[in-house]
């Protein structure tokens, strides 16, 4: 079969092309003149690395965002999107990194929201017979009647994408598509948008930074590396290694990180059959055993929403376990409070910066004081030692290599990487003898993660028994001890890390057992 | 004894009207606690303007009217500004308080025109307050709009991708609602009780605002809850009819308050908040910013 | 919003200094002051004659001064009461229903006591006052702490709560001192007894003694923020509760805490203006006045942006313009309720200039742009 794109040897214009875009934020260039031309009826791959400014552009093709300077053109024409409605009204869709539903809403609901065919009254019964039509055009499975927030990841992207097609869309983007997806789930997704290419006319545009993705199934590929574009290719001419000398612009030796020997201290940390329920009163942890010693890292791999979040909570205090108990240092733990568990060196990163780990508005200081304000180094008889608090953030910005104007910045100033920085930097001057390590280098660039994962493993190397969990394989499998896969509130399997490979560890996270995973 | 249920119907339909408006509201994600100030405004600014010309219709339009801009002005401080809802919402209430304490204070007294004639022996708003439960209901469960509505409540972010104006959708919201509370204290002054009195009101706007989180954000069990408040209300002015003597009329006018109070503790207890909860819209009081 | 070439956004305010926030506050109250220029319309004088009357009774006037200085401290109490749970992120409304069973425990000493029967104290008086005060003080705040552990606990709705309260303790007062209440006095209608002489609280300087509970707790309300522990943990569990949960702070026992602190303080205010303000000495048949005003300290709470220090001046400004107010109504024969309508007007502007501190307004002129051709297929690099 001939890709269908290269069957006209003639240069064809663009369907959806942007020329010299540019859009700033406060105090970043997140892009700069950026030109992209979308050709019909091809799978377009824009390739890039966190923070390249891929979500930005696509965020301006779809209306969300206006450029501070450039143009669109949509065949041919000039085209203003103000907002997603005007994309949206030329046939542009877009399915955001972030899911983009209402989970209390039905499936239906979902795909029919800002329909044009909506106004007035809704005939229920049509609509429901119209998308059971096209979920049969296009072999989809999915129950409409179904409530948003009982599905999988996989089956939400399923019910963005129908409802791009219901809306008629004729471009589909596609953002980061499957960074929650198991792998399974990838496999299914790429045939079926070959199959929306080739059998129905739709165009896609697949922004992501796995490269057998693009290589597998675009057609060409462009590179946006800080902001501006640095090659476009036809994906059959271009190599992967090609493709991530694009992407990266030089080899950054500080990845590789070097492996400290640790010998394995006595055991820390037992966890026993441990339950909990999740916000809506669903059992999402169901019966976790694990052990750990001091001096250890285990990784815990799994799709956001298996179960992790309440693991975490519930060993940080935050959030009552359902059933089973925790042994911290030979002591029940269960039902401590989360400040005894600070008191007794376990520390902990969410994986939310912004809206657990610090306060927007208080300075670096009392950020950092988040972490010591129990401490009796810190307060006396109720009263804040001022200067220690300063010493400490202080050491804490140079050692952790924070940027930060001063130290009575407010959090919010910082940027993300910075913010996790200090985050990290104040849970571990506490020298915690078990660190509970969230997403912890989630959204960072290659810098703030190279170190930020250097760090871990030196507080391993201090002798803490760390609990690493991520979505990351690669970070999984380049720092743990013992590999966790978690698939639906349950362990798959606990692997010594010589015998997790990347390809076992995936099909676990996907929800294989032992046995389907080829692990004997 | 039927005397007493006409009362409590026309009662039930003060509290009808105010919560249907704040429950469009909070179905868009806004957060309106000052729905008694809206009420109070209305309602005074309803009363002068039948007095002084004489028209009843004048003075549900001027009720309407000043329900809508003080709705508007909510609008603008929580949806264009981002501000803290609460603060927008104290604030209208205490400015309402404090203003109509001014404004009417001449007026006090009677309103002094014939009353509005009933249909079939109750006030004509107690069927117009039965349709708008409908209408309300038909709005939200049935029509495209509607949907917008809730999901503009439940997760802005999606509804903008929806190709939805999310600030359009909640401006309609709140000036709807802000026009159903003035149209609330419009019916108290001229229907339900036409005497204009300093805060006359006395905490009727609250008991609205609480009643809509007992409703699950569902106009049928929010008609409910208003049928079963306007009666207990009506008891407790008139505590003699069912049980005469047993305590001071005083404490009795304490009573749908303790109500209030009992009831907003029993659904938050956790075996309710599991159920309740899930209702609730998931933007609620959080100001939605693009991007 | 764009208007012509020129684009008008609306953009957060990058960084906020501490003056600012101390700066924006004036504006407001200037505000306020000259909107309230409306209300003076229907007086038969000026303006500036009868903004002059109001100034001159409330600080000049030495009757005035006096109730001036009585009302500035109820209004401190009441801003307190407003400010502390303000700063863990709650809304305490309850204040005129803290004021109220305030008063009612304070009352309820003598009347326990059959004082009004007696003709000397059962025991010393200092120690009667003392009951008194720390019962009106531990009476607001059970009374407040009944939210706060609402809220606490199980995440009721404190605005609601503290509204219904304020309901249910005005008719208890109502029931209390009215029609053969317990607290009814012996020869009026609809007030309460009045306090026997030997219970007058004792006055320095003519100033009754809660002035100085008042200042002094002024400044260690603001040392308790600024320097201790616990006001940290107050302070993180008001920006972020998450955070403050995470860093092993008990949303709990701070709920309950700010609301019983809170409450103390309007439960004293109670015990104030009812027992220890010269000429008053009892529940009057209006006390539902005196509840509208503890709104007032929702108000200096807001506007001095939860430092105590910073609502004193405040608090005694709004308390003398309220009372100016009430005498210039009567002077220039007003409608009723000019202090009401202040009320309402500073709320306003409150409003209006709480956003402005977060916002600025942005003119920008659009960028003109050109418009180049579209180059068909993929220029190969």
């Amino acid at each position: 079969m001939v890709r269908f794109p290269f069957t006209h040897p003639e240069p064809e214009e663009p369907l959806l092309a942007a020329r010299g875009i540019t859009k700033r934020f406060p105090g970043v260039l997140a892009l700069h003149r950026v030109d992209l031309d979308v050709k019909a009826g091809e799978i377009h791959a824009v390739l890039g690395q966190n923070g390249a400014g891929k979500t930005t552009l696509m965020n301006i093709l779809f209306g969300l965002l206006q450029p501070d300077e450039g143009q669109l053109y949509f065949r041919g024409q000039r085209v203003h999107f103000r907002s997603p409605h005007d994309a949206l009204a030329m046939g542009i869709s877009m399915v955001h990194q972030t899911r983009k539903l209402v989970s209390a809403h039905s499936v239906l609901e979902n795909i029919l929201l800002g329909h044009p065919g909506t106004r007035g009254f809704l005939n229920l019964r049509t609509i429901r017979r119209e998308v059971e039509e096209l979920c049969h055009r296009y072999g989809f499975t999915v129950d409409l009647g179904a409530k948003v927030w009982q599905l999988s990841e996989g089956e939400k992207q399923w019910v963005e994408i129908l409802k791009a097609l219901y809306g008629g869309a004729k471009i589909l983007i596609l953002d980061e598509p499957t960074s929650v997806l198991t792998p399974p789930e990838v496999k299914t997704l790429m045939a079926s948008l070959q199959a929306l290419v080739q059998d129905h006319g739709v165009t896609v545009i697949l922004v992501t930074h796995k490269l057998p993705i693009v290589t597998a199934i675009s057609h060409t590929v462009t590179v946006l590396r800080s902001g501006t574009v640095v090659a476009r290719l036809r994906t059959c001419e271009a190599t992967e290694q090609l493709l991530v000398q694009h992407m990266i612009g030089q080899d950054i030796s500080s990845y590789s990180i070097s492996d400290l020997l640790v010998e394995k201290g006595r055991p820390l940390l037992r966890v026993e059959h441990l339950s909990a329920y999740n916000d809506k009163g669903v059992l999402s942890l169901r019966g976790v055993t694990f052990s750990l010693h001091e001096g250890e890292i285990l990784g815990i791999a799994g799709v956001t929403g298996n179960g992790q979040e309440e693991l975490v909570q519930v060993l940080a205090g935050l959030r009552p376990p359902a059933s089973g108990r925790v042994l911290f240092d030979g002591r029940d733990v269960t039902w401590l409070s989360p400040l005894d568990r600070w008191r007794m060196g376990i520390g902990y990163i969410p994986a939310e910066r912004y809206e657990i780990a610090s306060v927007a508005t208080l300075t670096l200081v009392e950020n950092a004081a988040l972490n010591f304000h129990f401490d009796p180094l810190f307060s006396r008889r109720g009263l804040f030692n001022h200067p220690g608090l300063e010493k400490v953030t202080r050491h804490i910005l140079s050692h952790y290599r924070v940027k930060a104007p001063h130290l009575y910045a407010q959090a919010r100033h910082l940027s993300g990487g910075n913010l996790q920085k200090l985050i990290v930097g104040r849970v571990l001057a506490r020298k915690p003898k078990l660190l509970i390590a969230h997403l912890p280098t989630q959204g960072l660039d290659v810098e703030a993660t190279a170190f930020l994962r250097g760090k871990l493993l030196e507080a391993k190397a201090g002798g803490a028994a760390v609990l690493l969990i991520s979505e990351d394989l690669d970070e999984i499998l380049s720092l743990s001890d013992w590999v966790a896969p978690i698939y639906e509130g349950r362990f798959v399997a606990i692997l010594p890390r010589e015998g997790a490979d990347a390809e076992t560890v995936g099909a676990m996270m996907a929800g294989l057992r032992r046995e389907e995973a080829g692990v004997s | 004894m039927w005397e007493l249920l006409v009362r409590s119907l026309e009662a039930s339909t003060i509290f009808l009207l105010a919560a249907l408006g704040e429950l469009l509201n909070q179905r868009s994600g806004i957060l309106n606690v000052g729905l008694e100030g809206l009420m109070l405004f209305g309602g005074t600014l309803a009363f002068i303007a039948a007095q002084t010309t004489g028209s009843y219709g004048l003075g549900f339009l001027a009720g309407l009217a000043i329900g809508g801009l003080l709705g508007l002005a909510h609008g603008f401080f929580s949806i264009t500004m981002r501000g803290d809802q609460v603060v927008s919402g104290m604030g209208l209430w205490i400015l309402s308080f404090g203003l109509t304490t001014y404004i009417g204070n001449p007026y006090t007294g009677p309103l002094g025109m014939p009353r509005i004639p009933s249909i079939f022996g109750l006030s004509p708003f107690v069927y117009l307050a039965f349709a708008l439960v409908v209408a309300v209901w038909l709005l939200l469960y049935h029509t495209g709009l509607g949907l917008a509505i809730r999901s503009v409540g439940e997760n802005p972010a999606a509804a903008e991708a929806s190709g939805i104006n999310v600030a359009i959708t909640r401006y309609l919201c709140v000036v709807l609602g802000g026009m159903l509370a003035g149209l609330s204290g419009a019916t108290y002054t001229l229907s339900y009780n036409p005497v204009w009195n300093y805060n006359f009101l006395m905490g009727w706007g609250f008991v609205s605002l609480a009643l809509v989180f007992f409703s699950m954000w569902n106009p049928w069990i929010l008609l409910v809850g208003a049928l079963l408040f306007g009666m207990t209300w009506q008891l407790s002015l008139s505590p003699e009819l069912l049980l005469p003597g047993i305590l001071s009329r005083y404490v009795w006018r304490a009573v749908p308050f303790a109500t209030t109070i009992v009831i907003l503790a029993l659904i938050s207890t956790p075996w309710f908040r599991t159920r309740w909860g899930l209702a609730k819209p998931e933007a609620l009081g959080q100001p939605y910013a693009k991007e | 919003m764009r208007i012509g070439r020129y684009e008008l956004t609306l953009e957060a305010r990058p960084t906020r200094p501490a003056l600012h926030t101390a700066l924006t506050a004036f504006p407001a109250i200037l505000l306020a002051l000259a909107l309230s220029s409306f209300l003076f319309l229907p007086a038969e004088t000026g303006f500036l004659s009868a903004y002059r009357a109001v100034f001159s009774y409330a600080f000049a006037n030495p009757y005035g001064l006096q109730a001036t200085i009585h009302r500035a401290i109820f209004l401190w109490l009441c801003t307190f009461a407003f400010l502390v749970p303000m700063r863990a992120g709650l809304w305490n409304i309850g204040l005129p229903g803290q004021v109220y069973v305030g008063a009612l425990a304070a009352f309820a000493v003598p009347y326990a006591l059959r004082m009004s029967e007696l003709s000397h104290p059962p025991f010393h008086p200092g120690l009667i006052i003392l009951l008194m005060v720390v019962g009106a003080s531990l009476a607001g705040a059970a009374l407040a702490g009944f939210a706060g552990i609402l809220r606490a606990k199980l995440h009721v709705n404190e605005i609601l709560v503290t509204m219904m309260l304020n309901s249910i303790l005005f008719w208890l007062v109502a029931y209390m001192i009215k029609e053969g209440g317990p607290f009814m006095s012996a020869t009026g209608e609809g007030e309460s007894f009045n306090l026997p002489p030997s219970l007058y609280a004792p006055l320095i300087r003519g100033v009754p003694f809660t002035a100085l509970l008042a200042l002094v707790a002024a400044g260690l309300l603001d040392f308790l923020f600024v320097k201790t522990t616990l006001g940290y943990r107050i302070r993180v569990f008001g920006l972020n509760p998450a955070a403050a949960r995470y860093a092993g702070i008990n949303p709990v026992a701070i709920s309950l805490l700010v609301f019983l602190l809170g409450g103390a303080f309007a439960g004293l205010a109670g015990y104030h203006y009812f027992a220890a303000v010269p000429g008053v000495y009892k529940i009057p048949g209006n006390y539902g006045f005196y509840g509208d005003l503890a709104f007032y300290g929702i108000i200096c709470g807001l506007i001095a942006r939860g430092t105590a220090l910073g609502a004193v001046p405040i608090a005694l400004l709004f308390a003398g313009l309220s009372l100016g107010a009430r005498f210039a109504q009567g002077q220039f024969h007003l409608p009723f309720g000019v202090d009401y309508a202040l009320l309402g007007l500073l709320m306003m502007t409150f409003v209006a200039s709480h956003f402005l501190y977060q916002f600025r307004i942005v003119w920008r002129p659009v960028a003109t742009e050109e418009v180049p051709r579209v180059s068909a297929g993929i220029p190969e690099r």
